[in-house]
């Protein structure tokens, strides 16, 4: 039944609100988005929800065959690895420590991208092209390959790879930020502020930080997949984390070893990498289009 | 013009002159001596000793230490390698091709696939095909490059036997080094069955290709499909169209040009991301490039090899990138500061 509006009602959604209608108009974005929530609360709940220890050894349980084969048991449910860890569990964890470190890592280059790049941005003359200069020439350099010379130099491990991602998605966030702030100082809404006598440091907080933050989000959305994406793969190169913790590139590659045997013990952490990625872009590419409309009407 | 191409070169330079600082300095990083890093010799008696410190001028100030290092790098003394022992300017030629040669096949059948796709993306603008070439673009990116490759392995070199599982060529064929990539030494050698040998090489090599192209392709089809809708939306398209152009005319003389223009800087910034997935895919193929050497210089432990691959790798990266985007400022000198790439 077609309902008729009697009174002319204004709808003046808030910024907010109007990107998430945006956004909502997408299903994939929003598929990415209930993925996502899926391996965040799979991250926070892991301990509760695992039912097993990942690093438990059981000798009577070695190289089981998922439930559904006709050999399998319940007990394992994706059945167990050559050392006889549970797989199911030992991914539920892997998704844990991959998700939640490249979580943080994107937090703390975003900090210090963001610091770094207000700098450059705001400053002007030698100091800014020197910053500038060394930036681009950051940029160029593989993230993987930096990530490599920094292992080379502390050594391999799960925190000297944590240091090199970081330092490898810096940039990143430096060129955007700095790009961002200076386009925004140009605007007549900062002009304005200016004029009111603001400092730079209150001009760089209450004017162009506010006006940041989304496009921080969608950064901090493609930095997030690279960092899952980068940690893995050092993880898998044996320079990440080490073999026993369940990380989801070295159980990849321990996986490697019994290909053959159990094929489900590569195909599930790779899986798993795949779809959070996945996730994580869905999530970023709904984002962009859902603000790029907003400014369109 | 001469302002940007100065401007450009410079950046070069100093990019240049950056990594070698690095690299320099990466020998007092490392934790041996630095002038076994350098030289690469290992347990070195007392003449030895004196004769290279002589030659890496350890006993003057860091600044003619860097600027000695530095004539050596020009004089093609790299050091030597601590594993193998054998000069690394020579390894270093010997693999870098094998890396360049993989990831320029990949991004020619990433070009040849992804720009028509995303030019067929961007014409069908938010209907079914563009949607469901999105979809697939995005699973594209998604997927880590290692694990694509290892699939690719399990499925078409172990279940179906299609291609072989590693290397370059089979031990069968013996090519002699001239250029370093394998076709072109292939045709340039003397062996009496060269056919067979190509067939051999291609088949090596379709596998490593594939599992680096997906993810590029992915990426290609992207920039291209947005470069599609900016320049289909744009004024002078419009004025193509009201002068009574068909479609078919404005695509093909006003779209595709403006569209490859706009994607080809753009392209550039992928050079980075091609090497490090062609090292990665090198690894797990065991192909004889700058990926797998570099890493088993690291699981050895062979400080040399490390900095001078370092060095290599990223000096070819920042000269590419940047030769590319002034070759795209060259040919279309009306575009503004580069943008950078948005997927």
């Amino acid at each position: 039944m077609a309902r008729f509006n009697l009174y002319q009602e204004e709808f003046h959604p808030s910024p907010l609100k109007r990107t998430w209608i945006e956004f909502r108009q997408s299903h994939a974005a929003l598929f990415g988005l209930w993925l996502f929530l899926f391996f965040i609360l799979l991250m926070v709940l892991g301990p509760l929800l695992a039912p097993y220890d990942p690093l438990t050894q059981d000798i009577n349980a070695l190289l089981l065959p998922p439930a559904w084969d006709a050999n399998g048991g319940i007990n394992h449910l994706f059945g167990t690895d050559s050392l006889g860890r549970d797989l199911l569990s030992r991914l539920i964890y892997g998704c844990r420590v991959t998700l939640g470190i490249s979580i943080l890592l994107v937090f703390v280059a975003m900090l210090v991208g963001v610091a770094m790049g207000a700098l450059a941005g705001m400053t002007k003359g030698v100091r800014s092209s020197i910053i500038n200069h060394l930036l681009d020439s950051i940029m160029v350099i593989p993230t993987l390959l930096i990530a490599i010379i920094i292992v080379a130099i502390l050594g391999t491990g799960l925190v000297n790879s944590m240091w090199a991602i970081t330092l490898a998605l810096i940039p990143q966030f430096v060129h955007t930020t700095r790009d961002f702030v200076r386009d925004e100082l140009q605007k007549d809404y900062v002009m304005a502020s200016r004029l009111d006598g603001a400092g730079k440091i209150y001009l760089f907080f209450n004017a162009v930080l506010p006006n940041m933050i989304e496009m921080l989000v969608v950064q901090g959305t493609m930095a997030l997949s690279v960092a899952i994406l980068d940690i893995s793969a050092l993880g898998f190169l044996n320079l990440g984390a080490q073999p026993p913790s369940p990380e989801l590139g070295t159980m990849l590659s321990e996986g490697l070893k019994v290909a053959y045997i159990s094929p489900l013990s590569i195909a599930l952490p790779g899986c798993a990498i795949f779809l959070m990625v996945l996730s994580v872009n869905l999530v970023g590419d709904g984002l962009r289009s859902a603000l790029r409309n907003r400014f369109k009407h | 013009m001469i302002r940007y191409i100065v401007r450009h070169i410079n950046l070069m330079l100093f990019t240049l002159f950056a990594l070698s600082v690095a690299s320099f300095a990466l020998a007092y990083l490392f934790p041996a001596d630095p002038l076994v890093n350098l030289s690469g010799v290992q347990r070195l008696s007392e003449e030895e000793f004196n004769l290279l410190s002589e030659k890496y001028a350890m006993n003057e100030s860091i600044i003619i230490q860097y600027l000695q290092y530095m004539s050596l790098l020009f004089q093609g003394d790299w050091g030597i390698s601590f594993s193998s022992g054998l000069p690394l300017g020579d390894e270093i030629k010997r693999s870098l091709p094998a890396s360049i040669e993989l990831s320029a096949y990949s991004l020619v059948i990433s070009m040849l696939v992804g720009v028509p796709l995303g030019f067929f993306a961007g014409l069908r603008h938010n209907k079914h095909t563009d949607y469901v070439l999105l979809g697939v673009s995005v699973a594209g990116y998604s997927v880590p490059v290692f694990w694509l490759a290892l699939l690719l392995i399990m499925l078409f070199a172990l279940q179906l036997p299609l291609f072989p599982l590693s290397g370059r060529i089979s031990l069968l064929f013996d090519i002699p080094y001239s250029t370093g990539f394998i076709l072109p030494d292939i045709w340039l050698s003397d062996i009496n069955n060269k056919t067979a040998a190509t067939i051999n090489a291609i088949e090596h090599m379709i596998l490593p290709t594939l599992a680096i192209s997906v993810v590029n392709t992915a990426i290609v089809l992207r920039l291209t499909r947005s470069a599609v809708l900016d320049v289909m939306g744009s004024d002078f398209v419009q004025a193509a169209y009201s002068r009574g152009l068909t479609v078919s005319q404005v695509i093909f003389r006003h779209g595709i040009r403006n569209v490859l223009l706009r994607i080809l800087p753009l392209l550039a910034l992928q050079t980075s991301t091609l090497l490090t997935n062609a090292m990665i895919v090198e690894v797990i193929f065991s192909w004889p490039g700058i990926g797998n050497w570099l890493l088993q210089a690291i699981y050895q432990r062979d400080f040399p090899a490390i900095r001078a691959g370092m060095l290599a790798v990223s000096a070819f990266v920042v000269i590419v990138t940047v030769l590319i985007d002034l070759f795209a400022r060259l040919i279309d000198p009306t575009q503004g500061a580069p943008r950078r790439g948005s997927l």
